[in-house]
């Protein structure tokens, strides 16, 4: 592949409390990749999403992302630029509960809006009629005006989504962004994820193999913290994933 | 291992928790009757000679409150000495109109009381929650002298910080303030501390994961969701003070308190209704105000 690398790793190695969490020797993506990452809990997805997204420094080895040497911590206003870049839908449906479904999304504009109208949530017209369009955008313009904490699960990632939306990444790292929805909600956020990084690269980790052809043109698969494939999508049927995660069980 | 002693072990973890309930349930019985037993054997459970007549009395002179006398009074009350020598005459409705006016003065000495003891105490205990709460992890030995002076102000009363205080900065408001500020400072403090420990970590991971800086991430995931909390402890533990400042007359804080001292001293049974039915008034509309207040904060 010639297009430039949007994340290199090299000679990785990641531990907590003496426990090696993630060995991986070498990894590339490209920018705008779309890559799935499978695996058993535990196998080292959220630890390698931690890596790239700086919420956690690696142990040894080089990393860098969209440019950036991760191989040391940052300093913390490099640590924001690069999080600016980077939008992340987690599992555990990360919204402010208190504040609006709007302006959950317009928190995603807080690279370009600083200062006063930060802190006081009084943010440009143009931001708000871009969260507006991102809202409209996820299908969710009439619930603008309602508490996040009011939301069901599948609403709150659609939210999520919006504000990656207005916020513009070249990276998304999706971590189970469907884990507690039903199929169909599962079917649509994925559809609406893919959606709103065209052009970006997106790391996402799912189980669900029937979720696999709408995420990702690339799956990893990751064992005990290494990589123990690394197929395109078509390579991986659903036989091939349950093998995987049934022999890494017996294992 | 047999099985009996498998089994034996089964029905003690079944039931210990039962047990153990049975247990503390006996032991509350028997202080309670401890107490009651040795009251009795002390012989200071009497009732008085006459409690119905003296409580019949009472509550008739309770049932006619002080300021009816205001429509109801006589305007031309004669005070005699035993041989029928007029000594004064009062008009009793102008007298219960100054005594309404001191009232209000009082009512409103006590709401200033109040209300500037709570807030002192919800500045002074601000610091000291932000030290004891437990997931900002302030350094060990801060939180343990925050969290001391916070036990301390909680377990000494208000009357008992009055008391004190008035010694030292003498009669008047002052004092209930103080005491106010001091006492509900250790009620402010844990509340503080429980807002800011049920912080969403979630909400800060969000606003953190788009680049935001700190001062961002402060005003928009802690602010909002730690201001509501904020707001409805003062208000709840206002209200609280609002009630606990008419009691602090009693120790010469100014206010009610002193109105009930007076009119319990001299047995006007009526002025005490009279005064009553303001607090009664005041409190409960306090309280429905900052319910509603509440509910919508939250």
């Amino acid at each position: 592949m010639t297009a430039r690398p949007c994340i290199a790793l090299n000679g990785l190695s990641c531990t907590a409390a003496g426990r090696s969490l993630l060995q991986i020797e070498k990894l590339d993506i490209a920018q705008g990749e779309r890559v799935a990452i499978v695996g058993h809990n535990g196998a080292g997805k959220s630890t390698l999403l931690r890596l790239l997204s700086g919420f956690m420094p690696p142990a040894h080895g080089q990393l860098s992302v969209l440019g950036r040497e991760l191989g040391q911590p940052l300093a913390s206003s490099e640590l924001r630029a690069l999080r600016l870049e980077v939008g992340q839908v987690l599992q555990g449906l990360h919204l402010v509960g208190r504040l609006t479904v709007l302006e959950n999304v317009l928190i995603g504009s807080l690279g370009r809006v600083t200062g006063w109208r930060s802190w006081t949530r009084c943010f440009p017209a143009n931001e708000v009629a871009s969260a507006t369009e991102a809202l409209q955008a996820v299908g969710l313009l009439a619930r603008a005006e309602a508490r996040a904490d009011k939301l069901s699960g599948g609403e709150r990632q659609k939210v999520a989504i919006a504000r990656l939306l207005l916020q513009g990444p070249r990276l998304i790292l999706a971590d189970e962004p469907t884990a507690a929805l039903d199929p169909a909600a599962a079917a649509e956020v994925c559809q609406l994820l893919v959606n709103a990084a065209a052009g970006a690269t997106l790391i996402s980790v799912v189980h669900n193999p029937a979720l696999l052809p709408l995420l990702a043109d690339r799956v990893i698969g990751l064992k005990q913290g290494r990589i123990a494939f690394d197929l395109p999508t078509v390579a991986v049927d659903e036989k091939k994933l349950l093998d995987f995660y049934v022999a890494d069980a017996a294992g | 291992m047999s099985v009996f002693s498998i089994q034996r072990r089964r029905f003690i973890d079944r039931f210990s928790g039962r047990l153990g309930f049975f247990g503390l349930t006996l032991i509350y019985a028997l202080l309670v009757a401890a107490c009651f037993g040795t009251l009795l054997q002390e012989n200071e459970l009497s009732l008085g000679r006459n409690p119905i007549t003296n409580l019949l009395k009472t509550a008739g002179e309770f049932a006619r409150p002080s300021f009816v006398d205001l429509w109801l009074g006589n305007p031309q009350l004669e005070y005699r000495s035993d041989d029928g020598t007029v000594l004064r005459v009062e008009n009793r409705q102008e007298v219960e109109a100054d005594y309404l006016a001191g009232l209000a003065r009082a009512t409103w000495t006590t709401i200033r009381i109040a209300t500037l003891g709570s807030l002192l105490g919800a500045l002074l205990a601000l610091p000291l929650a932000v030290l004891t709460a437990r997931n900002l992890a302030a350094p060990k030995a801060l939180a343990g002298l925050a969290k001391i002076i916070l036990d301390i102000a909680r377990s000494i009363h208000t009357l008992v910080f009055g008391l004190v205080l008035v010694g030292i900065v003498g009669l008047g408001p002052t004092a209930g303030i103080l005491a106010i500020g001091l006492h509900s400072m250790g009620t402010y403090g844990k509340l503080f501390a429980e807002a800011i420990e049920g912080l969403d970590m979630a909400a800060i991971d969000a606003v953190k994961s788009v680049g935001a800086g700190p001062t961002q991430v402060f005003f928009n995931a802690v602010w909002p969701s730690v201001l509501p909390q904020f707001v409805s402890s003062h208000l709840y533990v206002w209200e609280f003070n609002i009630r606990d400042s008419t009691i602090l007359g009693l120790i010469g804080a100014g206010g009610l308190g002193l109105l009930i001292t007076e009119a319990t001293s001299l047995f006007q049974w009526g002025r005490l209704a009279t005064v009553l039915l303001v607090i009664i008034v005041m409190v409960s509309s306090f309280d429905a105000i900052s319910r509603r207040i509440r509910q919508a904060l939250l």
